[in-house]
């Protein structure tokens, strides 16, 4: 019995590695073009991995100025996500506890409110903040606008984990005299907590590649996000390919890192089970 | 609920909050738009509202324009080919991660790499896969004896759309997987245990246990996708801009185009409105696939 | 007292609306202006360069630069006017010089350049002053030209038996010449240009129209029917890659330097950039004329400074235009285009040869527009050339559809 048994696991294995290799094809590919030197890239037919090693990682960032690129995207990110995560919690919770045609109106309304792509709705954002003076401290700017295109994608997410919490423990905790509050905060929040971080890591690695705000509402260089930088790069009469996949190598493998050492722990707690 | 009942302030507020700020960020862009559609505008009179009043004109100079049956096609089937295979491959590999082996968490996790990505950065190395001359999947598909030429991907009008969808696809992967496999972590061991006693093969386990559980969830995903396909735009900047002569333009993208490009601002809302009008059927679907999963 | 006196003298001449004109740099107050390029700082770029000479030798005057994209430009600057956060100067496309003129955007120069003792209107190429020109009126400076030739690579010609030095003249010859350097089974194109969907297609395709004696606005007659028709011979005969209708000119002219192309069309930018990377010898040339004795045609690029109308320092703006001006005989050998004006004296230029060709070259080329609805026609000639590429329509139906956009816009508010 024991031994089909890992020898199925070691198939599955097999199996899964090479789906993921498939997968991660595009961003191999983008390593692979980084590290090849300009005359290798447009070799015809393409070389799968790099003849001669061209590092250009360093003088990228550096003539780039990617330190403060990198930066300003995180604090932008972060501070997307905290904003989502304190708006879009207790109303995913609400969403999701409830069910009654105001509940369903606010649902559609969430919905709805996503139909357009940022890049329709960044001239009226632009004009309204403008009015408001809110273009003064651009970066927050973005957050603002960044979090009315997340806040929607969280609640449907978090929604998801608090209809799994079983309604009883809420009860209960009310019935031992917690207020409301105390029950969402003490008990609910505690038992979604694996969506809700599920949720909020989505959304800060979505807010970090975030361009058509960045670039419409802030006007400083220096407080210009990667996003932006790595566009400028990739514009009119550039075709130094080699380091725009350089810049995309340096803007996405601090993210894949930390998210690869977290995801084990998220994700593999949340599709465990932990909730029963 | 008697005791939700008791004290609605708790949940008005919550939910009160967040939608105000929804509204405020993006209602009025959303009513701006609807305005604009009804009016003559352009890029100079972007500030005020007292415009010409047009009626329905921008929408009717919208479909005279050449190519717009064409374009409307092409949205169709970009969102219903990505969003259909982003759910089956989805779908496939989150039941297939589901499966217990060494691994299968952190390979799981690899799956998000498509997520984090910008689209920016995305449309940059696809287009730079699918390039006819020297691009890598021409040069495996030849080696593999696949193709006898070299297809071009993104400049043969017959099969632009259909790269664009496949990047597209990619994107999307991982959004639906992980959804998927959350939503098969709910679905409770015993049920699984109870079918198995009962002598039920894998096929039948997932015909009849995991999908009726399922369904919720998969209406779910496949009403987001289709949102979340609608707003996609960066890709198709960064691959095609829509073309060759349009081939694999599609709505969100010629709504840009109209606006920014030929400063048809009307026109380009008008476009604005009718996908709003469409993601207004989508979102009502979703409602009530919440619905079903009370139920279920 | 004597700085009382002034500065009373000042305000008199402030009021009296001459203020613009008054050039007081010791006494004005510190100005900055904001200045919108679409260059990028880690360059070594002219609108940097200027700016940092101009602020050393104007210590009242500080320039803010912002970093604007190509594709952007247009877009952001109307808007900033139309919310009134606009900046003082901009660089914009030549063509859409006439779209903001016409909405009353910019500051007429004509007045300040009658009055300017730097600026002679006399001296600049005739092209590039109809460029920043709108019903009569100045509204802009060329910061430099550019214009389209055709790159050769000469190993390649001696290879197919070809001589470098007798470059096509004629389309026939071209095409002949191009049939004779591709070479499917290495990955070599004959030709590589850009038939791509947006503005650089159109400034690719219109020298050809205008080389068969047509025209924008004539797009549909027999010239416009005979390029369409060539460039399709080019595509389908495979003498230049399918994927030239997605590429943009620095996409394609990556190929020629790659040696995956014998020939290519594009411009002078290329010089300073990837060029120095091509290991072959190569040379350039007039492009070719429809017919033996023809017409010569080629395109008018680059983008014009500009002060936009509501600016509070269009006088401080205007002497920046004037140091842009002064310095325009090192736009060859710094900044990679070639200059707007005639240069008395010109540095001993680099590429020699090219810079030869390029200077032929720009007495043939051609202004697009000027139209305020320049991008509604372009877009029109771009699906034309596009749908009769891609075999969705016929060269002549293609143009004639096109023809039915560009008639109205003609008669627009011109």
């Amino acid at each position: 019995m024991i031994l089909p048994s890992v020898r199925r696991r070691r198939i599955d294995g097999g199996i899964g590695l090479v789906l993921a290799a498939i997968y991660l094809f595009p961003l191999y590919w983008m390593y692979a073009t980084a590290l090849k030197s300009p005359a290798e890239i447009f070799r015809n037919p393409p070389t799968f991995w790099p003849h001669t090693l061209h590092i250009t990682f360093g003088r990228v960032f550096v003539e780039h100025a990617m330190a403060h690129y990198l930066w300003n995207s995180a604090l932008i990110a972060a501070g997307t996500t905290v904003l989502t995560v304190l708006l879009g919690t207790g109303a995913a919770y609400v969403l999701a506890r409830h069910r009654n045609r105001w509940v369903d109106a606010a649902l559609f309304l969430v919905l709805l409110l996503q139909a357009l792509p940022p890049s329709l709705l960044v001239t009226p954002i632009f004009v309204a903040f403008n009015q408001l003076g809110l273009l003064a401290t651009p970066r927050f700017a973005v957050v603002l606008a960044q979090t009315g295109k997340m806040v929607p994608l969280f609640i449907v997410l978090c929604r998801a984990s608090f209809a799994q919490v079983p309604r009883e423990l809420e009860d209960a905790a009310r019935m031992d005299g917690a207020s409301r509050p105390m029950a969402f905060l003490l008990i609910m929040v505690p038992l979604a907590r694996n969506g809700i971080l599920v949720s909020a890591i989505l959304v800060f690695l979505q807010s970090m590649g975030e361009y058509v705000y960045s670039r419409s509402l802030i006007s400083s260089d220096a407080l210009q996000t990667a996003s932006v930088g790595l566009r400028g790069f990739l514009g009119t009469n550039t075709t130094d390919w080699g380091g725009i996949m350089s810049y995309s190598a340096i803007f996405v493998t601090p993210i894949l890192i930390v998210f690869a050492l977290l995801q084990t722990r998220i994700i593999g707690g949340l599709t465990a089970g932990a909730l029963k | 609920m008697k005791l939700a009942h008791q004290r609605p302030m708790f949940d008005i507020a919550m939910l009160g909050v967040p939608l105000v700020f929804l509204v405020l960020i993006c209602a009025v862009p959303v009513v701006y738009t609807v305005v604009m559609s009804f009016q003559s505008v352009d890029m100079f009179t972007i500030m005020s509202l007292r415009r010409p009043f047009v009626g329905l004109h921008n929408y009717m100079a919208l479909f005279a324009r050449p190519g717009a049956r064409h374009i409307f096609l092409n949205t169709a089937l970009f969102t219903i080919l990505s969003v259909s295979a982003q759910l089956v491959l989805g779908f496939a590999l989150a039941l297939f991660f589901n499966r217990r082996f060494p691994g299968a968490a952190t390979l799981r996790g690899v799956f998000l790499a498509g997520w984090i990505m910008p689209g920016l950065v995305v449309g940059g190395i696809w287009k730079w896969i699918f390039a006819g001359d020297n691009g890598v999947l021409n040069a495996v598909l030849a080696g593999l004896h696949l193709t006898r030429s070299h297809p071009f991907w993104l400049s043969d009008p017959a099969l632009s759309l259909y790269a664009v969808i496949v990047a597209n696809i990619w994107l999307g992967i991982p959004f639906n997987m992980i959804l998927l496999s959350v939503g098969l972590a709910a679905v409770p061991a015993d049920v699984y245990e109870a079918a198995k006693m009962d002598g039920a093969g894998p096929v039948r386990t997932f015909l009849f246990i995991t999908l009726p559980m399922m369904r919720a969830t998969i209406a779910a995903v496949a009403s987001l996708g289709v949102i979340f396909t609608l707003q996609q735009y960066d890709l198709i900047s960064g691959l095609t801009e829509g073309g060759p002569s349009n081939s694999s333009n599609v709505a969100q993208y010629w709504s840009w185009q109209l606006s920014f490009q030929v400063y048809e601002i009307g026109q380009g809302s008008a476009l604005a409105v009718l996908m709003l009008a469409f993601t207004a059927a989508v979102a009502g679907f979703y409602v009530w696939s919440t619905r079903q999963e009370q139920a279920a | 007292m004597f700085k009382h006196a002034c500065r009373l003298a000042f305000s008199r001449l402030a009021i009296s609306g001459l203020a613009i004109l008054c050039v007081a740099p010791a006494r004005a107050a510190p100005v900055t202006l904001q200045f919108w390029t679409i260059e990028k700082p880690n360059q070594v770029t002219q609108s940097y360069a200027l700016a940092k000479e101009f602020e050393a030798k104007n210590p009242d005057i500080h320039i803010e630069i912002k970093h604007v994209d190509f594709a952007d430009v247009s877009n952001d600057t109307m808007r900033a006017i139309a919310t009134g956060a606009g900046p003082d100067l901009v660089t914009i496309d030549n063509p859409e010089v006439a779209l903001f003129a016409a909405h009353n955007a910019l500051a007429d120069l004509s007045p300040l350049i009658a009055q300017s003792k730097v600026i002679d209107p006399k001296r600049f190429f005739p092209g590039p002053l109809a460029s920043v020109t709108w019903k009569g009126h100045v509204f802009g400076l060329p910061r430099g030209s550019n214009t389209l030739v055709l790159y050769i690579n000469d190993d390649a010609f001696k290879a197919a038996g070809l001589d470098p030095a007798q470059p096509p003249a004629t389309w026939d010859a071209l095409r002949e010449d191009a049939r004779k350097l591709t070479d499917p089974a290495k990955g070599v194109y004959g030709l590589a240009f850009s038939a791509i969907g947006d503005e650089e297609g159109t400034f690719q395709f219109l020298p050809w129209v205008q080389s068969a004696g047509g025209d924008y606005d004539k797009i549909s007659g027999p010239a416009g029917v005979a390029a369409l028709t060539f460039w399709q011979s080019l595509i389908d005969e495979k003498l230049a890659s399918h994927d030239t209708l997605i590429r943009a000119q620095s996409d394609a002219f990556q190929t020629f330097v790659n040696g995956n192309a014998a020939m290519a069309i594009s411009g002078p930018w290329e010089l300073s950039g990837p060029i120095s990377t091509a290991k072959f010898a190569w040379s350039t040339a007039l492009l070719p004329v429809q017919k033996p004795g023809g017409t010569h045609a080629s395109a008018l690029g680059e983008h014009a400074f500009v002060i936009l109308h509501n600016s509070a320092h269009p006088a401080e703006a205007f002497r920046f235009l004037e140091y842009v001006y002064s310095q325009e005989g090192r736009d060859w050998n710094e900044f990679g285009m070639l200059p707007s004006i005639r240069i008395d004296n010109p540095a001993a230029p680099q590429h020699p040869q090219a810079y030869a060709t390029f200077i032929e070259e720009m007495k043939y080329a051609r202004v697009r527009g000027p139209n305020p609805h320049w991008s509604v026609i372009s877009k029109a000639i771009q699906a034309a050339f596009q749908s009769a590429l891609t075999h969705q329509a016929q060269p002549a139906a293609a143009l004639k559809d096109a023809q039915a956009i560009i008639d109205p816009a003609l008669q627009g508010d011109n």
